[in-house]
């Protein structure tokens, strides 16, 4: 590997999750990374910057049980102005729920992108509890396998890790309904009011 | 209620048996990810688009056609893009469903849904699309659904057929 890009693709990427992954991902690799939020105009300049690199990772959250809008609209603008160079596309996503195979339709829908469009790809980390897993004591397992996807990449393998919280679902449950809560009760906002049933109101 | 949500203008006769909503005439903005309709004003979207008047019919309906073009094996942006921000309908909470972790549903009505893709569909993006309505049943609260496959000329056609049923039954 020479050089690798760090796209983040999280609809909030400058306070996103995927900002903080990406960062762990940037200090765990061994060659020169450089890492970019992706938005809806600076499309051209990204494929631009994939000209000189070897590398690119996807750094993004699942949303709606597949890629978010935000990397949906640069897919399409990579199939419709490529860069000369292609590089290997690898993946790391996370997704709230605990699974971490619940990321699996995303991940295979930047695999066809990739097959589809003539590009090489790498290697994948799917992370479950990634809402939270990095404010707990298992932020060392996500650091881990985050390492070892970097290195996966310097090394050109192509692998697929996966890491979640390791708690029974029961006490998942109890666990990301307090997160929540304390989520909620920093604005304000109690937790039988978050979970009112109303929509829009009626 | 019954609703079709387009990606695309459709020839349905208006009709007091169902909603349609073509949402490539409506302003639809991307979803930002700020978890506002979770955690500050529940069950509403602080992004006050024309998707504050979908969302609550999508939780309202349980007969739904969804059409869509297909992209890399899932929707393409403009049925994507409502599908985010629909969010607002599901609280922040995890619950069970079939052993998997999913968020708990606000007053959205169990649905049986048809969802229609359309385009030039290979056999790989067929496959990931049923496996992604399949993830969508579970998190979407499809009570049935189906998976129809057309070209874009023939996409009209086979949703009119559809709606005829609806009207007819």
């Amino acid at each position: 590997m020479d050089k690798l890009l760090i796209l983040n693709a999280s609809p909030r990427a400058p306070k996103s999750n995927s900002k903080r992954y990406a960062q762990l991902f940037a200090n765990a690799c061994p060659a020169e990374s450089v890492c970019r939020n992706v938005n809806k105009n600076n499309h051209a300049e990204l494929i631009g910057a994939m000209e000189e690199c070897s590398d690119l990772l996807f750094v993004f959250p699942l949303y709606a049980d597949g890629i978010p809008v935000t990397l949906l609209r640069l897919l399409k603008d990579m199939e419709e102005t490529p860069p000369q160079k292609k590089p290997v596309v690898s993946v790391l996503i996370n997704c709230g729920f605990l699974e971490p195979a619940q990321n699996d339709v995303a991940i295979d829908m930047v695999r066809l992108f990739c097959a589809q469009n003539g590009y090489d790809f790498g290697s994948v980390l799917k992370i479950g509890s990634g809402e939270a897993i990095l404010d707990t004591p298992f932020a060392a397992f996500a650091r881990a396998k985050i390492k070892k996807l970097a290195l996966c990449i310097a090394k050109g393998k192509k692998r697929t890790l996966k890491v979640s919280m390791p708690l029974p679902k029961k006490l998942f449950l109890r666990a990301s309904r307090s997160y929540w809560e304390n989520y909620g009760r920093k604005n304000g906002v109690t937790k039988e009011e978050m979970s009112t049933m109303r929509i829009e109101g009626e | 209620m019954k609703l079709v949500l387009s990606d695309r203008a459709l020839d349905l006769t208006p009709s007091d048996r169902f909603r349609f909503v073509d949402l490539s005439k409506l302003k639809i903005n991307n979803c930002i990810g700020c978890f506002g309709c979770w955690t500050k004003t529940p069950g509403k979207c602080v992004i006050r688009d024309d998707a504050t008047n979908v969302y609550p019919l999508i939780a309202a309906s349980d007969e739904v056609i969804y059409v869509s073009r297909v992209k890399y094996g899932g929707y393409d942006v403009i049925m994507k893009t409502m599908l985010e921000r629909a969010i607002p309908i599901q609280q922040a909470f995890i619950r069970l469903v079939h052993g998997e972790t999913h968020h708990v549903q606000r007053a959205v009505a169990p649905k049986r849904a048809l969802i229609v893709g359309y385009g030039d569909i290979s056999k790989e993006e067929r496959e990931l699309f049923l496996r992604l309505i399949a993830r969508n049943a579970h998190n979407m609260n499809f009570a049935s659904h189906r998976v129809l496959f057309a070209s874009e000329e023939e996409a009209e056609a086979l949703v009119k057929k559809e709606v005829s049923a609806w009207t007819n039954s």
